[in-house]
């Protein structure tokens, strides 16, 4: 895997605007900025190697180095990724209840983590009305401050940076299936530095099949409601196919078709949905409100939610087997997109097979059975 | 050194171009000088205002240029002597009104001085402003060294009043900003009294009403004055020619080329061989002058800078007169012997010279001349302009370029002339998209904005300065807010005219003498045109940012943003560092991914440099001035401030 | 007045340096001095760009008959006056020849170019060697520094190059016209500073 440095990313990632706003290369040096949920290089860099390439999700990813790190083999290119165990799950009684976005889950683990002193600091989302704002949190009360998922791409990577920069060791980072690839990289060293110790010690993954843009989004709600009235948002599971913006008086139902042209491009090539590169990885449950799905998949993440259970901050029960088959089948449908859509664009000419990011090579050879 | 208003007669004194023209003035008795600051032409009007107040003389620099030659007019119509400084670019503001003036007629004499900028060295363009006397019709004086600069000066007074109407006299950078000795002359005693007679006779040139109507009559009359100029100019102690009797070459020249002219000629021996018609009245030319000298000889090389304004009018009486002395065979600028653009110097000369006489000449040894051009290669480094150290251009200009390439909407900025017109290059990150006139950036900036019509989204700002902001950026705000342009405008106050020299602008509590003023806010102005203003501190980068996304983010109209810290060169911080500045060259990341030379790269304030051997950031004490900006730059607070008592 | 004789006539002197080291003034207090002593002086300068980084270079030229060129000719300087070295270096290529002498400063200000790592500055070594090659005499002095030590201020650095110049005896300068000249436009405790950088300046070369 070929390591560059910030100009091939602004060339193949800003510019090809496959950039997901992951925050992964913001706060890292002076040069990567983010506002208004955009990326942006404020100057050049002339270094031909720099870890804002090396930890973007969105250029070449090695993912066979990833599993061999992670699960000790090649990468397999499964629907859910490596996993130990599969459950239904739930805030238990001792987590302090709060605008979940399901079952609470990974608002209980971020607390029980904070409060056992596995992590010394958390990455979570909060938000500014429709803006995420990326928090670095270290108290357990403001865990639930972050509560609920904002759909809109958010730089939330960049307070890993900042909390590696204010000397945190112990990182708890809650994110996105791309967010966590580029956390997976971050853990591994790729530029062999000597003094590299790694500062993450535990990742919630949450499901993910596309995040929107925030610019255009924006645009496309504000010619529709006030957004200062917004409260929440949510995306029930299928079959509903809506988007609710609850505002105070009522709520709105916007058709995902409508929303679609709003996803971020570099959504429409990702393999993964179920964050796997993640301790945990937690969705909602198809069919009960209140609950979630949870893929249980490093040794830390099974020993972290049998705690849980333990100390009554979750509850764990059976994934029915009906559940299961539609992960799988959401999952696969996922990799089956990416694939097509990276495939549609490397067939094209060659300016447009220019555009796509190095990451093509690498899944065709091993990412998909 | 000298004291310019001291009579001293008769005794000789080193003074600068500028100050040579002013002594000229006062000893003309000058009552009234107005101008608005330009390079070269500023320590004109600087060197009057110094003048001690007994000496009863109003100094003013004016909003702008036009208004400084209503101003120096209004004295001209009250009997008063009166001058008006500019510089080239000056010219073209107050042409609308010169040209009606030009029509009217004047009364006590009064004077144009444009210093042009031949080469360019401190405008962005070397525009001319010897071809508007021909345009006005009215006398064009150039002074070829530094005691004509004061003797000219003083006699364009007479001169005017000879003719009841205006003269220019037109200095170059070149002698502007040289100096040389010049012989002091007398000051007049006694007070002029200022009144304006305007109830005689309609058409009374002295006391009737002063227009330039009926246009006929005027025009018919200005043509008499003309006239009358050309016969004074025939008999001119400032044209002289020097040579022999029948030279084998005529140089006609003016201005500063007449001592690069002579230097020239001396330094090839050429004194008994060439003859140098060196012109002080330009135009019109005096024909009776011109036959005699052009007939001494059948070649003529016509050496001046920039435009061939003196060629043409020599070829065109040439060819008048050509039944007289003959066909001349001309070199100059239409022949390609000397360039039409940049400023000439001995050695172009010489190299002209060299070619019509078909001769050798080699101004160093070669095997000299080759080691130095070695060495100079691989050991002085080129010097690019830059902001000074603690320049606060470079702070807002880094705020600015951050926020829009932050904003990533291809955002620009639309600039004119100042210190800031260095933001086109690295110093200023290279911000500026569009550099012209003053005040410009605004104007464009306020059609940019409406081009949303035909699809056009970039984010729209402009810069100017605070001075800049009474010359002429009014006018464009007041019509990018009347037509809804959404733009940004930038005043970049640094309390003062900074390039030309910190003069007093009407922003301020001071005039030109020095005396209190009521100022004008800026912020004020704004505001009551219609714009929203926020005013920020550009040495606090997170509070301009902030104030400047917030302004973008209102797409409604005119937002101003007006960045007040004072110039690092003014008076009040030159002497002083606000902090002591180090590196702690432990936390500093240097060329590590992380931060790869920010700081020295990038930001490159002259007063932090790279320290190639120890691979960091170091401050260069004897630069920097301590305006502790560049400790908010560094990503990992390497570089420490510290309060000076 | 009685004139000395110039060893050159005109005597061409170029004072060259890096905008604000105090280029204009030291050609302008040079200037008088030399002006006082009956002489013809013309100065050509470039400012303008000369607080902005750029190189500023003022052109000093003595006669007893009349005012000259305020542009010198390429070839034609006998004395060079560098406040920054790389500038002695840049004059040189352009005004030099055999003959020509050179005072210089040694404390550089590194152009833009270098700061930014585009460009490369030369070691101190070569710049003098260069110097040294490309004249008939050069004389190296710390002036910055020692100007920074004893007077606590950079800029001075200008004065004491002037009396170094003193020291040289290539031009018949006096310290009482220096004196009288500085006294005209300074208070007094900047005339003593003033002077104690002109004498130091003398010393420098002398010793
Ligand atoms: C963009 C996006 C798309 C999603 N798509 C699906 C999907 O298709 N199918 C599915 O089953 N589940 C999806 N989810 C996950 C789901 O919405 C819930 O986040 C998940 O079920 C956890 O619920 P919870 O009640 O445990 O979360 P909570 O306890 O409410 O905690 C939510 C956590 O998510 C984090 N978070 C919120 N927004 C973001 C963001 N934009 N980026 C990074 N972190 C964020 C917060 O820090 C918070 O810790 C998506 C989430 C996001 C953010
Ligand atoms: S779909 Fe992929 S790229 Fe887009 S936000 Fe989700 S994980 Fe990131
Ligand atoms: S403090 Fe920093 S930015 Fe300010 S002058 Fe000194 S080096 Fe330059």
């Amino acid at each position: 895997m070929q390591i560059s440095g910030s100009n091939e990313l602004v060339e193949q990632i800003l510019k090809n605007d496959l950039c997901v706003a992951c925050g992964a290369c913001v706060g890292l040096c002076p040069y990567f900025k983010v506002y208004r949920g955009k990326v942006a290089m404020t100057f050049p860099c002339d270094l031909t190697q720099g870890r804002c390439y090396a930890y973007c999700p969105k250029t070449e990813v090695d993912y066979d180095n990833l599993s061999q790190t992670f699960y000790g083999k090649p990468y397999q290119g499964s629907a859910l990724g490596e996993y130990r165990r599969i459950a239904a799950s739930r805030a238990g009684d001792k987590m302090i209840s709060g605008p979940f976005q399901n079952g609470g889950t990974v608002s209980a683990l971020m607390t029980l983590a904070l409060k056992t002193g596995m992590i010394d600091a958390a990455v979570l989302t909060d938000s500014d009305g429709l803006i995420p704002v990326p928090r670095l949190i270290t108290k357990e009360e403001e865990v639930v401050q972050c509560a609920s998922a904002k759909y809109v791409a958010s730089p939330t990577l960049s307070c890993v940076n900042k909390g590696v920069e204010e000397g945190y060791d112990r990182i708890g980072v809650v994110g996105t299936p791309c967010q966590m690839t580029a956390v997976a990289q971050m853990k591994c060293n790729l530029l062999d530095k000597a003094d590299f110790k790694d500062p993450i010690a535990f990742t919630v993954g949450l499901f993910c099949t596309w995040a929107l843009d925030f610019r255009t989004f924006v645009d496309f709600l504000s010619d529709r409601l006030d957004l200062s009235t917004i409260c929440s948002m949510d995306i029930p599971p299928p079959p509903a196919e809506v988007l609710i913006v609850k505002t105070a008086d009522k709520d709105i139902e916007i058709p995902l078709s409508d929303i679609r042209p709003l996803v971020l491009k570099g959504c429409s090539v990702c393999p993964d949905m179920t964050a796997e590169w993640a301790d945990v990885s937690v969705g909602a449950y198809e069919g009960k409100p209140g609950w979630n799905t949870l893929i249980i998949r490093s040794e830390k993440g099974e020993v972290m939610v049998d705690e849980a259970v333990k100390e009554g901050f979750l509850i764990v029960d059976e994934l029915p087997a009906l559940n299961l088959a539609h992960l799988i089948q959401g999952a696969d449908g996922k990799k089956r997109r990416a694939r097509e859509n990276i495939e549609k664009a490397a067939a094209g000419n060659d300016s447009e097979r220019n555009k796509q990011p190095a990451v093509t090579e690498n899944w065709k050879m091993s990412s998909f059975q | 050194m000298t004291r310019i208003a001291d009579d001293h007669k008769g005794t000789s004194h080193l003074l600068m171009g500028n100050e040579a023209i002013a002594r000229g003035a006062l000893e003309a008795g000058v009552s009234v000088a107005a101008g608005y600051p330009g390079t070269p032409s500023s320590e004109i009007i600087s060197t009057l205002a110094k003048v001690p107040k007994e000496h009863n003389l109003y100094v003013e620099w004016s909003t702008n240029e036009k208004v400084a030659m209503e101003v120096a007019a209004a004295a001209s119509f009250a009997g008063l002597r009166s001058m008006c400084v500019l510089k080239q670019n000056g010219v073209n503001v107050a042409a609308d009104f010169l040209l009606h003036l030009s029509g009217s007629g004047t009364r006590g004499g009064i004077i144009i001085v444009p210093c042009d900028d031949p080469g360019a060295l401190s405008s962005i363009n070397e525009g001319e402003s010897r071809h508007f006397a021909r345009l006005l019709e009215i006398p064009l004086l150039e002074p070829g060294n530094f005691q004509e600069a004061k003797d000219m000066t003083k006699w364009a007074f007479e001169l005017s009043e000879e003719i009841r109407n205006l003269v220019m006299v037109r200095s170059v950078t070149r002698l502007s900003h040289a100096s040389g000795n010049v012989i002091f002359g007398e000051l007049p005693k006694e007070a002029p009294r200022a009144f304006f007679k305007h109830d005689g006779f309609i058409l009374d040139p002295m006391e009737g009403i002063v227009v330039s109507v009926p246009v006929s009559y005027r025009h018919g009359q200005q043509h008499e004055k003309l006239k009358k100029s050309i016969e004074i100019f025939e008999t001119s102690p400032f044209n002289i020619y020097t040579g022999p009797d029948n030279p084998e070459l005529l140089i006609i020249t003016a201005s500063v080329c007449d001592l690069y002219t002579r230097e020239a000629v001396h330094i090839l021996g050429l004194q008994d061989r060439v003859g140098v018609l060196k012109l002080g009245t330009t135009w019109p030319l005096p024909p009776k002058l011109m036959e005699k000298v052009m007939g001494r000889t059948d070649k003529i090389l016509i050496i001046e800078e920039v435009i061939p304004f003196l060629e043409e009018n020599v070829k065109i009486l040439a060819s008048e007169l050509a039944p007289k002395i003959g066909i001349k065979t001309f070199f100059g600028k239409r022949d390609g012997s000397l360039p039409m653009a940049g400023e000439l110097n001995p050695d172009l000369i010489i190299s002209v010279l060299v070619k019509i006489f078909s001769m050798r000449y080699e101004s160093m040894p070669s095997s000299y001349a080759e080691k130095a051009e070695t060495y100079a290669l691989k050991a002085a480094p080129a010097r690019d302009l830059t902001f000074c150290p603690g320049c606060p251009h470079r702070a807002s200009f880094w705020s600015i370029h951050n926020v829009l390439k932050m904003d990533n909407q291809e955002g620009f900025v639309c600039g004119d002339i100042g210190c800031y017109s260095l933001a086109t290059l690295p110093t200023g990150f290279m911000s500026l998209k569009t550099m012209h006139s003053m005040g410009s950036g605004t104007g464009v900036a306020s059609g940019f904005g409406k081009l949303d019509q035909f699809g056009m989204e970039q984010p729209i700002l402009s810069v100017c300065g605070d001075s800049t902001f009474f010359h002429s950026v009014m006018p464009a705000l007041v019509n990018a807010v009347h037509h809804k342009s959404n733009i940004t405008v930038v005043v970049l106050d640094n309390s003062g005219t900074a390039m030309t020299g910190f003069q007093p602008h009407p922003g301020l509590k001071v005039d030109a003498r020095g005396n209190e003023a009521p100022n004008i806010d800026i912020q004020a102005v704004c505001e009551a045109i219609g714009a929203k203003v926020k005013t920020s501190d550009p040495f606090d980068f997170d509070g301009t940012q902030k104030a400047l996304f917030d302004l973008l983010e209102d797409k409604e109209g005119v937002k101003v943003l007006i960045l007040k810290q004072i110039c690092a060169l003014s008076p009040e911080k030159k002497e002083k560092k606000m902090f002591e500045m180090s590196v702690n060259i432990e936390e500093c990341l240097g060329q590590s991914c992380g931060c790869n030379r920010l700081c020295t790269r990038i930001f490159r304030c002259p007063g932090l440099v790279w320290d190639k051997d120890n691979q960091t950031a170091r401050i260069d004490e004897a630069i920097c001035t301590g305006c502790g900006v560049c400790a908010n730059i560094c990503p990992s607070g390497a570089i420490k401030k510290e309060e000076v008592a | 007045m009685e004139k000395t004789k110039l060893s050159f006539d005109p005597f061409n002197l170029i004072i060259t340096g890096v905008g604000g080291q105090g280029n204009v003034m030291a050609s302008r207090v040079l200037g008088n001095m030399l002006s006082h002593k009956g002489f013809h002086i013309t100065i050509g300068e470039t400012f303008g760009a000369s607080q902005r980084g750029g190189s500023v270079m003022s052109h000093v030229r003595v006669s007893s008959a009349s005012s000259l060129s305020p542009q010198i000719a390429r070839g034609q300087a006998h004395m060079i006056i560098a406040l920054e070295p790389i500038e002695a270096i840049r004059v040189l290529m352009t005004y030099g020849n055999p003959e020509v002498n050179v005072l210089c400063n040694i404390r550089p200000i590194h152009p833009v170019g270098v700061i930014s790592g585009e460009l490369d500055y030369p070691s101190l070594e070569d710049a003098k060697a260069y110097v040294t090659e490309l004249s008939k005499s050069a004389w190296f002095v710390n002036a910055t520094d020692r100007a920074m030590e004893q007077m606590g201020n950079p800029i001075f650095g200008n004065i004491i190059l002037l009396g170094a110049l003193a020291g040289t005896n290539l031009l018949p300068l006096d310290r009482d016209d220096f004196k009288m000249i500085i006294q005209g436009d300074m208070t007094q405790d900047k005339v003593k500073i003033n002077l104690d950088a002109y004498d130091m300046g003398m010393e420098m070369v002398k010793g």
